[in-house]
Order: C-alpha cells, then sequence, then structure tokens
C-alpha cells in the first residue's frame, strides 16, 4: 500500500519532464526529452568506462564515509560525556559545519596533493563533523533517568557508558551517519569536478557538460541521485532493523 | 537501636521556598513504611533525597548499611527506566550482569522470581512490546534481582489494574516475608499502603511535616480476608482521617 504511493513522484516527475519536452518549452538541445537521457543512462550503464565511473565514486564515498563513521562516533560520544568539553569546542564544529566544505577543498589540495586523498579527506571531514554533531547531541539529550537508575543499581561510569548512554545516543547517531552518507556523495561528486580526476561521475558530469553531450551529463546527474537515494534506502533499512526498539 | 532508615530534621527546598523544613521519620530494618499524603507534598523528593539523587539543604538521614548493588529503586516513570534496547530478561538481569554474575546463576535467579510472581510475558521480548503494567512488572522484578536489603518504590503499581495490583501486593508479601528488605514506598491509595506497609507515614500539606503515624500490626501475608477484616477497615480509616486532616479537606 505505502509503496504503491511512493511510485506517484517519480512517475509525476517523469511526466512532467516530458510534458516540458514534448511542448518544447525549452530547447531540446539543453533539455533532452526523458526517453533520450535514459537510453544514454542505459549506454553508461553498458560501458566500461560508465562503470568505472560509478565505481570509482562509489569507493570515493565509501572509505570517506567509512573514516567519518569511524572519526565521528567516539569522538561525538567523547564529546556528549562531557558537556564542558562540547560547549568549549561548540563553536569550531558549528562554523566548519556552515561552512562549505568544498569551498575548503583547495586547502586539502595543498596538504594532500592533487590525489584521491585530498577528495576523500574533504568529504570525510564535512561528513564526520555530521556525525560529531548528531552523537554528541543524542548523549548531552538523551534522557537521563536510565543513568540515574543504573547508578542506583551500582553500575561503574564505564558499564553506564556502555550499556546506556551509547544507545540512548544511538538513534541521533544514525540520522548523523544518514546525512553523512549523503554529503560524502555530494562533496565526493564535486570534488570530482575539479581538476585531478579522470574518473568519477563528478568528472563525467563536467566532462559531458564541456562536450556539450547534454544526454550523457543528464544521465549522469540521474545516476548521482540514484545513488543517494539507494544509499538513504539502505540506512533506513538498517535503522528499522537495528533502532526497532524505538518502536517510531 | 534497629531503625535501617532515620531522618533528622531534614530541610529541602524547592525554587528557594520550604517544600519541608523539618522532617524527622524513622523506620525499622526489615519493615514496610508507606509515604501517604497530599499531592506536591514531596513524598518523590523524599525518596531522591534518600537515595542521593537530590542534595537536601539542611539535617541529616542515615541509612544503616547500605552496601552498593543492594539498593533498589523503582521510579515513578518506570518507562523511562527500562532499557528499550535490551529484551525484557536481559532488562531485568542488568544488576546481575553490572555485578559480573555468570549466566547459570542469572537465569536461575530469573526463573526464581518469575515463578514467585506468576507472570505471563515472554522475556525475549522487548519492554514496549508489554502493556505498561507489565511493564512496571519488569521494572519491579529488575529491582529485586539483586536482592536489595533496601527497596524504594514510588507508586509501583500505578500502571496496573486492581486485578493485577492486588497479584502484585500478593506477590511482593511473599517475597518480602522471605528476604525481609527494608522497604520504603510512595503510594497514592490508602488501601494499597495499608495492605502493604506496617507503619503509614501521612504528610501534611507543604511545608511538609510528619501528619501522623499510623501502625498496622496485621500480621504478613495479608490476604483478601484480611483486606474485609474489622481491624483493616478500622487501621485505613484512621489514615483515612489523618489525610483529611493533614489535606484541610
Amino acid at each position: 500500500m505505502k509503496n504503491k504511493y511512493a511510485l506517484i513522484g517519480p512517475v509525476l516527475l517523469l511526466l512532467i519532464w516530458q510534458g516540458v519536452s514534448s511542448l518544447n518549452l525549452i530547447d531540446s538541445f539543453f533539455l533532452p526529452s526523458p526517453f533520450t537521457t535514459l537510453k544514454a543512462l542505459w549506454a553508461i550503464l553498458n560501458s566500461g568506462a560508465g562503470l568505472n565511473d560509478i565505481a570509482s565514486t562509489l569507493q570515493r564515498v565509501l572509505i570517506s564515509f567509512f573514516i567519518a563513521v569511524c572519526i565521528g562516533v567516539p569522538v561525538g560520544l567523547m564529546l556528549g560525556v562531557s558537556e564542558r568539553v562540547y560547549r568549549s569546542i561548540e563553536f569550531i564544529i558549528d562554523f566548519f559545519r556552515s561552512t562549505p566544505s568544498t569551498a575548503l577543498f583547495p586547502l586539502f589540495l595543498i596538504v594532500f596533493g592533487i590525489t584521491d586523498a585530498s577528495k576523500i579527506a574533504v568529504a570525510a571531514f564535512a561528513s564526520a563533523l555530521i556525525i560529531v554533531f548528531n552523537t554528541a547531541y543524542g548523549v548531552i539529550h538523551g534522557k537521563k533517568s536510565r543513568i540515574l537508575a543504573a547508578r542506583i543499581m551500582g553500575a561503574s561510569s564505564f558499564q553506564i557508558f556502555r550499556s546506556i548512554v551509547f544507545w540512548e545516543s544511538l538513534p541521533q547517531t544514525f540520522i548523523g551517519v544518514r546525512n553523512a552518507v549523503s554529503l560524502s556523495l555530494v562533496v565526493i561528486v564535486v570534488t570530482e569536478m575539479f581538476i585531478g580526476t579522470d574518473q568519477g561521475l563528478g568528472h563525467r558530469i563536467i566532462d559531458a557538460q564541456i562536450k556539450y553531450d547534454i544526454a550523457d551529463m543528464y544521465a549522469s546527474i540521474l545516476l548521482t541521485g540514484i545513488i543517494g537515494y539507494l544509499f538513504n534506502v539502505i540506512f533506513l533499512f538498517a535503522e528499522k532493523r537495528f533502532l526497532r526498539w524505538t518502536n517510531k | 537501636m534497629n531503625n535501617a532508615i532515620s531522618i533528622q530534621n531534614l530541610q529541602k527546598k524547592v525554587n528557594g521556598v520550604d517544600l519541608y523544613s523539618n522532617l524527622s521519620l524513622e523506620a525499622e530494618k526489615g519493615g514496610i513504611t508507606a509515604i501517604f499524603g497530599p499531592n506536591g507534598c514531596g513524598k518523590s523528593t523524599l525518596l531522591n533525597v534518600l537515595s542521593g539523587l537530590a542534595k537536601q539543604d539542611g539535617g541529616e538521614y542515615h541509612l544503616s548499611n547500605l552496601q552498593r548493588f543492594h539498593f533498589s529503586y523503582i521510579f515513578q516513570n518506570y518507562r523511562e527506566s527500562l532499557l528499550p534496547w535490551r529484551t525484557n530478561f536481559d532488562n531485568i538481569s542488568f544488576p546481575l550482569q553490572i555485578r559480573g554474575k555468570d549466566k547459570a546463576f542469572i537465569q536461575k535467579k530469573i526463573d526464581t522470581l518469575m515463578s514467585l510472581f506468576k507472570t505471563d510475558f515472554d522475556l525475549q521480548r522487548h519492554p514496549f512490546e508489554l502493556s505498561g503494567g507489565q511493564q512496571q512488572v519488569v521494572a519491579f522484578l529488575r529491582s529485586l534481582a539483586n536482592e536489595p536489603t533496601f527497596l524504594f518504590m514510588d507508586e509501583p503499581f500505578s500502571a496496573l489494574d486492581y486485578e493485577n495490583s492486588l497479584r502484585m501486593r500478593e506477590s511482593i508479601q511473599t517475597y518480602y516475608m522471605e528476604h525481609k528488605p527494608t522497604i520504603l514506598f510512595v503510594s497514592h491509595d490508602i488501601e494499597e499502603a495499608v495492605h502493604l506497609a506496617d507503619q503509614i507515614v501521612v504528610l501534611s500539606k507543604r511545608p511538609t511535616t510528619v501528619a501522623e503515624i499510623i501502625k498496622n500490626p496485621l500480621p504478613y501475608p495479608r490476604t483478601l480476608v484480611t483486606l474485609n477484616s474489622e481491624e483493616f477497615h478500622q487501621i485505613k480509616n484512621r489514615v483515612l482521617i489523618a489525610f483529611q486532616k493533614a489535606a484541610k479537606l
């Protein structure tokens, strides 16, 4: 029942797109019809170069996301436990969270060179901030009653941390993690548009644009969107599985 | 002196105003004390101060022979003290896991508790899959898992219907007679208070003082027959009169 409604959005989008295209509201050179675009998308999926682009983007996203989780979750937990420490560096986190991290890319290029590492680093940096913020927030705003109950039972600080604080913050951590994977994808694709990339969807988009291969450009954009959407679906599924107890 | 709990001239302020300025109270070791009083007179706060969760503003209190791992306190908000990510089994065994008890010990302990309380919910499920009353029973069993010498309860049966409340009162008496913990509980229900307690402390309105202490010498276990007895009615009536006076109804 729910799935049936989920189809309305994409179908509506395609219909509007087709309408605009059939009525020639926009020059078909700048906006190819959905059919032409989907054909180009199919071509990408059937070409070695296209698959390589997808693979290298995915690889960069997953590595940067993995680094972000490995750094962001522990740091967020530690900051959350000591609210004083969190308050003292809250400005730094909020400042960099509000700064477009892609604008910092030149800085990362200087440090890491014109390599994959600089792309991965900037995406990991941006994602880790989101995770740190959400995890710390989850710890700080977690219900205190369970901690008090455990303390009365005689639990040690470490036991309280492991058995309660960590779990209490988990729903908020998941929100951070889910946002982080989307952000990783965005930052990676944007950095792929800069110099020093020979594979990746961002590179493909900018290349197609320069070559005026507009259908291929839209197809690549569409592909990026689909990948981002699938990441979201995977994480929603994981949330349902691991956070069943929140009973939402 | 055989007092497990002694409170002398306790003072507690809330937002700068005295909740109580001079509260004194004793509770015998292995006795059951019920705290009964009008809304907002600081019943829960008293439990919080005694358990160290809140700080008093003056006076003293002492819990004799208080040992780590042997103090249990069931909050009024049982829902927010259970661990929703754990199964009911792991919730009840949490106090034992803290002490590093092995699986066999825990299993045995929980089997004993479950048979004592004749409850029928699924231990492998999670708290959110239970009714409010069943969750309260989980919180209750959890508090008994480490055989507390002190047991504090803040309206422990509030989510149970009358029938289940009677059942729990029966089970807790069985447990009590076997283990003899010192129990201090807050109640909103005169019958429940008189049913379980050997002393009922009636508190006044703010600024709160002890209005009256009524003893209930009826022997345990107090059954449904006891509930119908003349003595029971008389004690209940005395509590009611003391309450009416204290609350200035």
